[in-house]
């Protein structure tokens, strides 16, 4: 027989060379042993490894955190920004709207962040960035928040402008005629009527206007009556301007609207004159509110001259068309 | 089982005993490090790719985390800033429909430099950068100078008079306005809120609720206490003595008695809707001499210099007035 080359032993009995075999379970019993072995060794190699330098995947992984909370970082940036923004919003709300349009600011407990929340986000905890997280997520639920809020607080307002401007062109809050007549009688009682002689109350403002004074409504609104008032008035315009507001002007000349008509402030309406019951050409102004005189001295200032009244009722005239 | 092991030499076609010297010793344990560490590699790769250590798992586990609420945050901030944006709509609208002016940028700590390309010269050069920064800087302190120095002036002149006349001057805002937001209309030309013509409004005003308290802006003495339906509605003077009075209108109530003294920053009255008022708001106006002057040069007491140059820039540029 040949001998190949491979590892011999000598055998004791027959006192031959003979070749090392194995049987195949001591093969696979070498092998399971030497398996074992390596699978050990790699333990001990990984422990080691990653005693002495970390675990490779650890690192990649702590280096994509590390990324993705420096993005997280520049939301929270934004969000700060945004906080601030609401901040501007805030002060808009509390100090300048709510009080022009006399509206209560929102009661400050509404703007306060929400605290706690963390056992809404119970995913979150448990991390190394935990802390974080959780401060941004509550900060997002700070900010939605706030920023439902100040979107309903601003459509409140954004109403009640709207409103507020309509009743500034309603309200009857200008002379009806040029500020250059004198006035005559104001609200009083008077001992003796100039024309009936008995004692009355005046409840209206006299205007001492020559026949033919142009009369301008005072404010928007309805023209419920415009004719011949059998009472004394003679010919008279009343306007409705809503809000419980009624003006009366008598002892017109020439009424220029008819009933039913819609003026707006600055509107000619007519002239004034000497009819119904009047001891001389005047102008009769009277306002009401729900049915209450007012003292219309209360409700125009005498602090325009001549040529500025007029410049108003052109700008007026030529403003906006009236709005329902 | 430690036999001797044999090897075959076809040279001498004897068998040699296997005898391992030293350094084929070193050899082997160096191959049999080498080999067991590539195996080692080997079985990491293996083994990373079926199982996670305990720390790696919660390592990805805080990584998926974070990745989802990562996107679902900025999605989110995508939506609050359109609301955002929305909200600064509306707040523009609000300011122009209830102040009939345009509202001012919200930029105004940079002192309001800025909006149009004034350096567009200066573009195109080597150091254009620097230059145009420089320039802009310039600007912002020429005009910081600018404010200031008026400020100055009245101090100077202060300092000339006596220390009595420091205190009697109206030099503090006549409400709470700490961050400005309360100032509303200035001194000079406004659209009239009723009469929508151009009309000279001799002081200024401040939006805040009725209620609010009024303060006397100088030491001085009651000259006046006026209740009205008409005009100013209720109002106050106070007489500071060396030609100076100052006047509160459209009070809602009063705090003080006539011919009474006051003290700056003491309580004379509450905010108000009273006379020809468009909302309940503070008309405030101060006389030198009969005259009236701009409030605005007399809060020096309470404003920084940044503060004072916003209050000029929102004082000027309201539309109309409130009363």
């Amino acid at each position: 027989m040949a001998f190949k080359s491979g590892k011999y032993f000598f055998d004791d009995v027959d006192l031959q060379y003979k070749r090392v075999r194995l049987p195949f379970s001591r093969r696979l019993l070498r092998f399971a042993v030497w398996f074992a072995a390596s699978v050990i060794m790699f333990f001990i190699y990984r422990y080691a490894f990653t005693k002495t330098f970390g675990s490779p995947e650890e690192a990649r992984l702590m280096s994509s955190i590390e990324t993705v909370m420096l993005e997280l970082n520049m939301i929270d940036r934004e969000m700060d920004d945004m906080i601030e923004r609401l901040n501007e919003f805030r002060l808009s709300d509390d100090h300048r709207y709510r009080p022009v349009l006399e509206m209560d600011t929102l009661p400050s407990n509404f703007r306060q962040p929400a605290t706690g929340g963390i056992e809404r986000y119970g995913e979150l905890t448990g991390f190394i960035n935990s802390g974080t997280l959780l401060e941004l997520v509550n900060k997002r639920d700070h900010i939605a928040t706030q920023l439902n809020l100040q979107n309903e607080s601003f459509r409140a307002i954004s109403d009640k402008t709207t409103e507020w401007r309509r009743q500034m062109e309603y309200l009857p809050i200008i002379s009806p005629v040029n500020v250059s007549f004198r006035l005559g009688d104001g609200i009083k009682f008077r001992e003796k009527h100039p024309v009936h002689g008995n004692p009355q109350w005046h409840h209206g403002q006299d205007f001492r206007t020559p026949v033919g004074t142009p009369v301008y409504a005072t404010g928007a609104g309805t023209v419920i009556e415009a004719g011949w008032n059998s009472g004394g008035f003679g010919n008279y315009v009343v306007i409705d301007h809503g809000y419980g507001f009624r003006t009366t002007y008598g002892h017109l000349s020439a009424v220029k609207t008819v009933k039913g008509a819609l003026v707006k402030r600055g509107d000619r309406i007519g002239l004034s004159g000497n009819t119904g019951i009047s001891s001389g050409p005047h102008l009769h102004y009277q306002i009401d509110l729900f049915g209450k005189i007012q003292n219309p001295l209360h409700y125009f200032n005498d602090d325009l001259t001549e040529e500025e009244y007029i410049e108003m009722i052109r700008i007026l005239s030529a403003g906006a068309q009236y709005r329902q | 089982m430690a036999r001797t092991r044999y090897r075959f030499n076809p040279e001498s076609l004897s068998f040699d005993r296997v005898t391992l010297g030293f350094g084929a010793i070193i050899m082997r344990s160096l191959a049999y490090i080498v080999g067991s560490a590539m195996i080692a590699v080997v079985y990491w790769v293996i083994f990373a790719a079926f199982f996670d250590s305990p720390k790696e798992k919660a390592l990805k586990r805080e990584l998926s985390q974070l990745t989802v609420q990562y996107e679902i945050l900025s999605r989110e901030m995508g939506d609050m800033e359109e609301v955002l944006h929305h909200l600064q709509r509306t707040d523009d609208n609000l300011y122009r429909a209830i102040f009939n002016a345009e509202p001012l940028p919200v930029s105004y700590r940079e002192g309001g430099v800025g909006g149009l390309n004034r350096y567009k010269d200066l573009e195109g050069f080597n150091n254009s950068e620097l230059v145009i920064e420089t320039a802009k800087r310039l600007d912002k302190i020429r005009k910081r100078i600018y404010t200031q120095s008026k400020s100055f002036d009245e101090l100077i002149a202060l300092t000339k008079e006596k220390e009595a006349m420091v205190r009697c001057i109206p030099a503090i805002m006549p409400i709470s306005n700490r961050d400005l937001t309360r100032t509303a209309s200035g001194y000079g030309p406004r659209i009239h809120p009723y009469y929508k013509i151009i009309k000279f409004h001799t002081g200024m005003d401040f939006t805040a609720p009725s209620g609010t308290e009024v303060y006397a802006t100088g030491d001085g003495v009651v000259s006046e206490i006026i209740t009205s339906n008409r005009g100013y509605g209720n109002y106050i003077v106070v007489d500071h003595g060396f030609g100076y009075t100052s006047l509160y209108a459209h009070l809602d109530r009063f705090n003080a008695r006539k011919g009474q003294k006051v003290q700056r920053g003491e309580v004379i009255g509450f905010v108000g809707n009273t006379g020809m008022s468009l909302a309940p708001h503070l008309h405030y106006e101060v006389k030198l001499n009969g005259r009236t002057v701009d409030p605005v040069n007399y809060y020096f007491n309470d404003l920084t210099p940044e503060e004072y140059e916003r209050m000029i820039e929102l004082a000027s540029k309201t539309g109309q007035s409130f009363d």
